[in-house]
C-alpha cells in the first residue's frame, strides 16, 4: 500500500445552463479510507462523482485515480474504479451471473479468472443460491446488492457507491452497510455519497459536507461535531406545519439554528434548559402537535444545520 | 471488435428472453409470407412468372409511322411481355379498358404519318386502366420511347431531303423506319421492369425491406433504453469506447436484420414460389440493404430523447419511404416525378438490385449494391454523431 491517494479531486466545477452545480469541489481519498460525501438531494453528489468516475465533462478541475489522470476519454483510470449508480444498472431479463458475466468481459476478465471473480463475488453479496434466477425476480433489496456486486467484479482500488441503499428495506441496507465496512478493510478506498446522516457517521473515515455544489466543511465526524462548539440539539417530533414553526422558532432569541425534516425539528441553542418550553410552546401556537422532545448532544445532522442553516432532509 | 461482439451478443440473448427476437426474425416474416401466400394464392402456380400486359391498339391512321410502331410492339408481344389486340372501333376499345379487357390502349390518330411528313406535332394516346398503373406506365412509356426516336429521325430524314439524298414523298417511311429501331433498343430497360413485376416476388421485396426497418431500429432504441434505465451508465463507467457501444448496438441490429430477411427469401421461395434470383447476388443485397436501412434507422432513431419518439420517428420514415420506394404500390410511371424521387430511398435500389438480378446475374446488382452502401455510409457516419450524444450518462 502506497501513501499515494487512490483519488485525488481538485477544484471540480460543471455547470448546466444557469446552474452551477459544481463548484470548486475539492477532497482526496486514501487506501482503506470510507468518505462520506454527505448532503441533501440536488446538493451535487451525483455530479461530483459522475466527473470523478469520468461519466460526465467537467468545466474545471483536475481528477487523479493513483496519479493518473481521469476525463471522460481515458479508459486506463477507469479499471481502477468500481461504479455502483443509484438507479439498479441491472438487466433484469439476465440471471444474476450473467449480469456479472457481461460486465466482468467488459473488464477484459476472461477464461477461469471470470468464473471464479463471478463465484467470489456471488458470495459477497449473498446470491450464490439465487446466481441462475433472473434479476427482475429479486427482491428490491437483492437487487441493490447485485448491483454493488457489479462495481466490485474487477478488484476496484476505488469503489464508488451512489446512494447505495435508496428504498431499500432495513434488513437488506444492514447487509449493504456491512458489506462496505468488509471492503474497506480489505483496503479499498470507497467514496460514498448519502443524505443518511446515520450512514455517514458509521461508515465514513471522514464526511465531506456538500451543499449547493460547494463543500462546506470537511472531517472525521468529531471535527464536525466540534464546529458546532457549546451547543445543545433538541430534536421536536411533531405533525403540523412545522416549515412555519420553525420560521417562528428562528425568530426567537437563542435559538441559533433550526430546520425541519421527516416530522422532526431540530434546534441548536446555547442553553437547552432555558429555551425548551418556550420553544414548546412556539410549535404549539402554530397549530401543530408534539408527540416528543428530546435534547441531546450534537451530532453530523447538527453539524450540517450549523453549517448550511438547513436540515438535512430540507 | 470483441466489445462490440459482447455488447450485440448481450441483446441479442436480452432479445431472445423477452422473444422479440424470435417474433421479429422468424414469426414475423413467416406470419408476412404467409399472408402474401394467401393473397396471392396459388402454391407457387403463378408465382415467378413474368407479368404479361393485355394491350390494345386502334390504328386511324393506317401509314407507315403507325405501321413502324405497330412493329415495335409486335416486337415485344413475341417475347411473351405483352399481349396485343386490334380495335376497329375506339369506343369499343375503350369500353375494352374501362371493363378490365385490356390494361391499355395506344390510339394512333389519322394524321399521324402525315403530320411527321411535314413536320408538324403528332400525338399518340395511351389510355389506361386506373386499376393498372404500372401497365399505363409500361404503355406509356413504350409510346414516349418510340416518339423520342421517331423525331429524332424525322429531324434526320428532313436534312436528308434538304440536301437531296431522299425525296419529300420519302419522309414518314424513312422517319418511320429510322424511329423503329431505337424503341426496341430502350426496351431493355422495360424488359427489366417487367420482370420485377413479377407480382409475388415484387410484394414480397417489397414488404421485406419495409418491414426491415422496423427491425434496424432496434439498436438505437436499446441504447435509448439502457440510458433510461441507468445501464447505460455503467457501459460508459468500464474501460470501452463509447464507438464500441454504438458498434455493439448497430451490429446486433444487423445481425437480427440479415437473419430476418433470410428467414422471409427461404419461407416465401417455399411457400410462394417466389423468385429472387441468384442466391449469391440476393445475399449481397439483402447485405448491403440491410446495412443502409440499419444506419438510416440508427440516424433517425438518434434524434429521439426517448424510445417512444424513436419509435415514432422510425415508424414515419418507414413508412414514407415505404410509399414513396414504391413498397406498397408500384409506382405507375417510372418516368414521372414520383418516379424518379423513389430512387432516393433504400426500398427502390433493393427492388431495382432484384429486378436487375432477375434480369442478368450478379453483376447486375452491383449499381444498387453500390448505391446502397454509399446510403449506409452517409448515413452511417451521421447515425455515429447523433449516437454519441446518446451515449452518455
Amino acid at each position: 500500500m502506497t501513501d499515494r491517494p487512490v483519488l485525488e479531486a481538485t477544484d471540480l466545477d460543471k455547470r448546466f445552463g444557469d446552474l452551477h452545480a459544481v463548484r470548486g469541489v475539492s477532497f482526496h481519498i486514501d487506501p482503506g479510507e470510507t468518505y462520506g460525501l454527505l448532503g441533501p438531494n440536488g446538493a451535487g453528489k451525483t455530479t461530483t462523482i459522475a466527473m470523478v468516475g469520468g461519466l460526465l465533462e467537467r468545466d474545471g478541475g483536475q481528477v487523479l485515480i493513483e496519479g493518473e489522470p481521469m476525463t471522460v476519454r481515458t479508459l486506463d483510470p477507469r479499471r481502477k474504479i468500481g461504479l455502483v449508480p443509484q438507479d439498479l444498472a441491472i438487466y433484469p431479463d439476465l440471471t444474476a451471473r450473467e449480469n456479472l458475466t457481461f460486465f466482468a468481459r467488459l473488464y477484459e476478465i476472461s477464461g477461469q479468472q471470470l468464473k471464479d471473480r463471478v463465484a467470489k463475488v456471488l458470495e459477497v453479496i449473498g446470491l450464490t443460491d439465487r446466481a441462475d434466477d433472473r434479476a427482475g425476480e429479486f427482491s428490491g433489496g437483492m437487487k441493490r446488492r447485485l448491483n454493488i456486486g457489479i462495481g466490485l467484479l474487477h478488484q476496484p482500488r476505488l469503489l464508488i457507491l451512489d446512494e447505495p441503499t435508496v428504498g431499500v428495506d432495513p434488513q437488506s441496507r444492514n447487509a449493504i452497510l456491512e458489506s462496505v465496512e468488509a471492503l474497506s478493510s480489505d483496503g479499498i478506498a470507497v467514496l460514498y455519497t448519502t443524505h443518511y446522516m446515520e450512514e455517514a457517521e458509521r461508515l465514513a473515515t471522514r464526511v465531506g459536507i456538500i451543499d449547493q455544489g460547494e463543500i462546506k466543511a470537511e472531517g472525521t465526524r468529531r471535527q464536525l461535531v466540534q464546529m458546532v462548539g457549546e451547543r445543545d440539539r433538541i430534536s421536536i417530533t411533531a405533525n403540523g406545519p412545522l416549515e412555519s414553526a420553525v420560521t417562528d422558532l428562528r425568530g426567537m432569541s437563542g435559538v441559533e439554528e433550526a430546520g425541519a425534516s421527516d416530522g422532526q425539528i431540530t434546534l441548536l441553542v446555547r442553553d437547552a434548559s432555558e429555551l425548551l418550553a418556550k420553544a414548546l410552546e412556539t410549535v404549539t401556537n402554530t397549530g401543530a402537535s408534539v408527540s416528543s422532545v428530546a435534547v441531546e448532544e450534537p451530532d453530523l445532522e447538527a453539524a450540517f444545520l450549523h453549517l448550511t442553516g438547513k436540515a438535512l432532509r430540507d | 471488435m470483441r466489445i462490440a461482439w459482447i455488447i450485440a451478443r448481450k441483446d441479442l440473448a436480452l432479445r431472445s428472453r423477452d422473444r422479440s427476437v424470435f417474433v421479429i426474425a422468424f414469426v414475423a416474416p413467416l406470419a408476412l409470407a404467409f399472408i402474401f401466400n394467401l393473397v396471392f394464392g396459388g402454391g407457387g402456380n403463378d408465382i415467378g412468372q413474368s407479368v404479361q400486359f393485355d394491350y390494345g391498339i386502334v390504328d386511324r391512321d393506317d401509314g407507315p409511322v403507325s405501321q413502324a410502331f405497330t412493329e415495335v410492339l409486335e416486337a415485344i408481344e413475341a417475347d411473351g411481355l405483352i399481349a396485343v389486340q386490334p380495335f376497329d372501333i375506339e369506343p369499343d376499345a375503350r369500353a375494352a379498358v374501362e371493363d378490365g379487357t385490356i390494361d391499355s390502349l395506344f390510339i394512333l390518330p389519322s394524321d399521324l404519318s402525315a403530320n411527321i411528313t411535314t413536320g408538324l406535332p403528332a400525338n399518340i394516346e395511351v389510355v389506361g386502366n386506373v386499376d393498372t398503373p404500372t401497365s399505363a406506365g409500361v404503355a406509356a412509356s413504350i409510346a414516349e420511347r418510340f416518339a423520342s426516336g421517331l423525331a429524332a429521325a424525322t429531324d434526320a430524314a428532313l436534312t436528308a431531303v434538304e440536301t437531296g439524298v431522299i425525296g419529300p414523298d420519302e419522309i414518314a417511311s424513312a422517319a418511320a423506319e429510322a424511329g423503329a429501331q431505337p424503341p426496341v433498343a430502350a426496351l431493355v430497360g422495360i424488359d427489366a421492369g417487367i420482370r420485377l413485376l413479377d407480382s409475388a416476388t415484387f410484394f414480397v421485396a417489397g414488404l421485406s425491406i419495409f418491414f426491415m426497418f422496423f427491425v434496424a431500429g432496434l439498436g438505437v432504441t436499446s441504447m435509448l433504453e439502457e440510458r433510461r434505465d441507468g445501464t447505460m451508465t455503467r457501459l460508459i463507467a468500464a474501460p470501452i469506447r463509447r464507438s464500441s457501444i454504438i458498434g455493439g448496438k448497430a451490429l446486433s441490429s444487423v445481425l437480427i436484420g440479415l437473419v430476418a430477411m433470410v428467414t422471409l427469401v427461404v419461407a416465401s421461395t417455399l411457400l410462394m414460389g417466389a423468385n429472387w434470383g441468384d442466391p449469391a447476388g440476393v445475399l449481397l443485397l439483402i447485405f448491403a440493404a440491410v446495412l443502409a436501412v440499419v444506419a438510416l434507422m440508427s440516424f433517425v432513431g438518434g434524434l429521439a430523447k426517448t424510445t417512444e419518439q424513436s419509435g415514432n420517428l422510425q415508424g414515419i420514415v418507414a413508412v414514407t419511404l415505404g410509399m414513396l420506394g414504391g413498397t406498397f404500390v408500384p409506382i405507375g410511371d417510372p418516368t414521372s416525378f414520383l418516379g424518379q424521387l423513389r430512387f432516393l430511398t433504400p426500398n427502390a435500389w433493393f427492388l431495382r438490385g432484384l429486378a436487375d438480378l432477375g434480369g442478368g446475374n450478379i453483376v447486375d446488382t452491383l449499381p444498387a449494391v453500390g448505391v446502397l452502401l454509399l446510403i449506409a455510409l452517409g448515413f452511417g457516419v451521421a447515425a455515429v454523431s447523433v449516437a454519441r450524444k446518446v451515449v452518455s450518462a
